[in-house]
């Protein structure tokens, strides 16, 4: 009765910090919170947003520290009680030891991924100015939005990954990087990053930097280029530059964190 | 209020004019007599009203159109009268649900049925509602089900004499599902099939162990009825848990599949399952089109049924006797139907740990919104999701009462609903198209293609005008011979709704429910 009674509270409390200035902070947070979430999560949340957190096709990726719904702890446990309007997510029922539960596994999904990394950070840095990856990406407020915002990257790929993208760019690219090459009728060669399709029309960002949405009856042909419009570093950086990079990518964490 | 019930019943008009039950009539082939609208002045439509949910959940109502009246539901359980002329209120009633209810996919409802002045609706705590249709006001409330088990009433009901008919949700819940008729007059249950047999009912043999209990089989789209056979037809969705199809080895009765039921009694008359032990949540959560039809030169008493499968089928709904099926997608679990419809399955297609891809995907080559067949045309039209798969999960899992229970999970580059508001996913990996097909031989007659998936469900009329929206945010009008795109408006909201035609004032008018808006259109005079 004592525990129902603790787990009563902790839910009210919950719900009542919605109308806080201070958000609430997870009262459980333990290694073997973590664990028991990871149950709760597989059994009740891992159909939409697949047993590894990633998205599926119901729900979005959970993996990447950002969340559309919420801000911090608290926004994700309102999330999970009472679901969102408008989408598949409904509202769980479960007590509000196993929500916090959830929420600490999910928070562990995004936790910072800089292990085993052996480069320099601050020396990374210089690499990363000296090689104008700003040119393309966006960071911290400021750069071009062609590329990944790696405001967070610290979150979303583990060193190893940053590795590949960096030596081997191509190797996994999601469809909104891929080139969009189309010729009008009227002659005109078109080149860029397709934002938004319809049946009807593009919105595309072209090499130009300009936005256009293009009639898709006005184009002779187009196609998509699997794969990224970022160089390989593989021949232009050493071993420990590149090392250094990784390092500096790996400590980028975010504002909204 | 006099007056307005004057003007109510001043408006009587043809029933032509009305669209009475949420498939517009109990043969649901979602066409309409109405001629207005024609191929030639389709270009002419015009926006004539909206009406702005407050609701921010998705609006999937097919609204009712009675003698100058239109009655719609905005989730999760609101209840509006408007004048169908111009989109003002005449009442509102807002049922109060629970903090916490058991819905599997948003807190949705689909709509509403109608008996003389008494208008009936199924909410997410489990309870079945007459309101007044003048008034607005609750005549009686029924307890169908405790929805703290997973339940949860979504669909329409339907009338059928003097009995309103309600099924259940919550497949993914663990549930039991069931069809229930109900008293009109007093809401006292009159009759109750249970989709999932118990032990010593026909089609228990099909559940072997005790997964029975917990066997799934919800109902949640509103069915249809042969008042000359006096049979009511309802597709019976998918068995549980969805993807972990090792712990309830059998055909697992009577799940994904389609019950013919005696109107008064609930007696099963027939049964024909499309996906016998379904290991990959295909409902048969279709519309049942009733058409009367000559079918290899003898008159028949046809139900065209496109499943969530990939198949079409044609069944004799008078026997059940399956005459026909057909691959309308792309589909790579079955290499086809043998002479009893039973599929022909390819070993490996099941959900596994590691994952399997599958065509077609989760949702299936086509779903729950409406087809719709034309008798002037002699085709039959559905929205598919062609080229389409998912990859299947499959995990072990314990029932825990009102809790998930699916047994598995999928992934898929085209999302379940629209989440992402823009579009940008791989070409190659699914397509949606609004497509005719020869009900004879399910041969593809045209197609009109469109870059993303729709949930959007399909109306004809005798002008031989199809409408129908999609996922992209366009509402659109087809010429129902050939395809051939009429008139286009972008809205910018998902359709996860079936349109719907009427008259007011002798003016035809289409309406559709799209993102949070109920849209109303009609010519331009």
């Amino acid at each position: 009765m004592i525990l129902r009674l603790t787990l009563a509270l902790l839910c009210a409390a919950a719900l009542a910090a919605q109308h806080s200035d201070t958000a609430l902070k997870n009262p459980f947070q333990s290694p073997d919170d973590r664990v028991r979430g990871d149950t709760f999560f597989r059994s009740q949340c891992a159909s939409c947003h697949g047993i590894d957190g990633k998205g599926g096709a119901g729900g979005p990726n959970l993996s990447t520290g950002n969340f559309r719904h919420a801000s911090n702890d608290e926004g994700l446990f309102r999330v999970i009680t009472k679901g969102v309007a408008g989408t598949s997510m409904p509202g769980f029922s479960m007590n509000g030891r196993e929500i916090w539960q959830i929420v600490s596994f999910i928070r562990a999904l995004s936790a910072s991924r800089a292990v085993n990394v052996t480069g320099d950070a601050k020396a990374g840095r210089e690499v990363f100015d000296a090689n104008r990856c700003t040119n393309c990406h966006w960071l911290n407020g400021a750069g071009a939005p062609r590329g990944l915002d790696l405001s967070a990257i610290g979150h979303r790929l583990t060193p190893a990954e940053m590795m590949t993208a960096l030596i081997d760019p191509s190797a996994e690219v999601a469809p909104e990087y891929w080139i969009w090459k189309a010729t009008t009728k009227a002659g005109e060669t078109l080149r860029g990053q397709r934002l938004n399709e319809d049946t009807f029309s593009l919105q595309i960002l072209d090499n130009a930097g300009r936005l256009r949405s293009v009639a898709k009856a006005d184009l002779r042909e187009q196609s998509l280029e699997q794969r990224s419009p970022m160089p390989s570093f593989r021949d232009k950086l050493n071993g420990q530059q590149l090392n250094n990079l990784v390092a500096f990518l790996a400590s980028l964490e975010g504002a909204t964190k | 209020m006099k007056s307005a019930i004057f003007l109510l019943t001043a408006a009587l008009s043809a029933q032509d004019a009305n669209w009475t039950t949420y498939h517009g009539s109990y043969a649901s082939t979602h066409h309409s007599s109405l001629t207005q609208i024609t191929p030639a002045n389709a270009k002419n439509l015009e926006l004539k009203w909206t009406f702005q949910a407050q609701s921010l959940e998705k609006f999937e109502v097919t609204p009712l159109v009675v003698d100058g009246v239109m009655y719609i539901t905005e989730a999760p359980n609101t209840v509006i009268a408007l004048d169908p002329a111009t989109g003002r209120e005449f009442w509102i009633y807002e049922h109060k649900n629970p903090e916490v209810t058991y819905p599997c996919c948003g807190k949705i409802n689909r709509g509403l049925a109608i008996h003389e002045n008494t208008l009936f609706m199924g909410t997410l705590d489990g309870k079945l509602l007459a309101i007044d249709a003048i008034t607005g006001q609750l005549r009686w409330e029924k307890v169908v089900v405790d929805f703290k088990e997973g339940y949860a009433l979504t669909h329409a009901p339907l009338i059928i004499k003097d009995k309103v008919l309600m099924g259940t949700a919550g497949g993914e819940l663990g549930i039991r599902g069931f069809l229930a008729a109900f008293d009109v007059k007093t809401g006292k249950e009159i009759w109750k099939f249970k989709t999932i047999p118990e032990p010593g009912e026909p089609g228990h043999e099909t559940w072997k162990n005790d997964a029975w209990k917990h066997g799934g089989g919800p109902i949640w789209l509103t069915g249809s009825y042969d008042p000359v056979l006096n049979l009511t037809y309802w597709g019976v969705g998918n068995a549980g848990p969805d993807w972990n199809a090792k712990v309830r080895p059998g055909d697992n009765l009577y799940t994904s599949s389609v019950i013919a039921l005696d109107a008064d009694t609930g007696k099963l008359k027939w049964h024909f399952q499309f996906t016998p032990h379904d290991e990959w949540d295909w409902d048969a959560v279709q519309t049942p089109v009733l058409v009367d039809r000559e079918w290899r030169g003898r008159p028949r008493k046809l139900l065209l049924w496109a499943n969530r499968n990939g198949f079409f089928y044609l069944v004799d709904r008078a026997t059940g006797e399956f005459l026909q099926g057909t691959p309308f997608v792309k589909l790579d679990w079955a290499t086809g139907l043998d002479d009893k419809g039973r599929p022909m399955r390819v070993p490996g297609k099941i959900p596994t740990p590691q994952g399997t891809v599958i065509y077609p995907g989760v949702q299936g080559g086509t779903n729950w919104f409406a087809p719709s067949y034309s008798p002037k045309t002699d085709l039959f039209y559905l929205n598919v999701w062609d080229d389409y798969s998912s990859i299947y999960f499959a995990w072990d899992q314990e029932y825990e009462k009102g809790k998930w229970y699916a047994g598995g999970g999928i992934k898929a580059a085209v999302q379940s609903v629209r989440r992402d508001r823009l579009a940008r996913r791989d070409p190659k990996t699914g397509y949606g198209a609004v497509r005719a097909l020869n009900p004879s031989t399910g041969a593809k007659v045209w197609e009109y293609k469109m870059t993303d998936v729709s949930e959007g469900g399909i109306v004809t009329t005798a002008g031989n005008v199809l409408f129908s929206g999609n996922r992209e945010g366009h509402f659109f009008a087809l010429d129902a011979t050939n395809g051939k795109l009429l008139w286009n408006l972008y809205l910018g909201g998902q359709t996860a709704a079936s349109p719907m035609t009427y008259l007011v004032n002798g003016k035809q008018r289409v309406t559709i429910a799209v993102g949070h808006t109920l849209y109303t259109f009609g010519l331009r005079e």
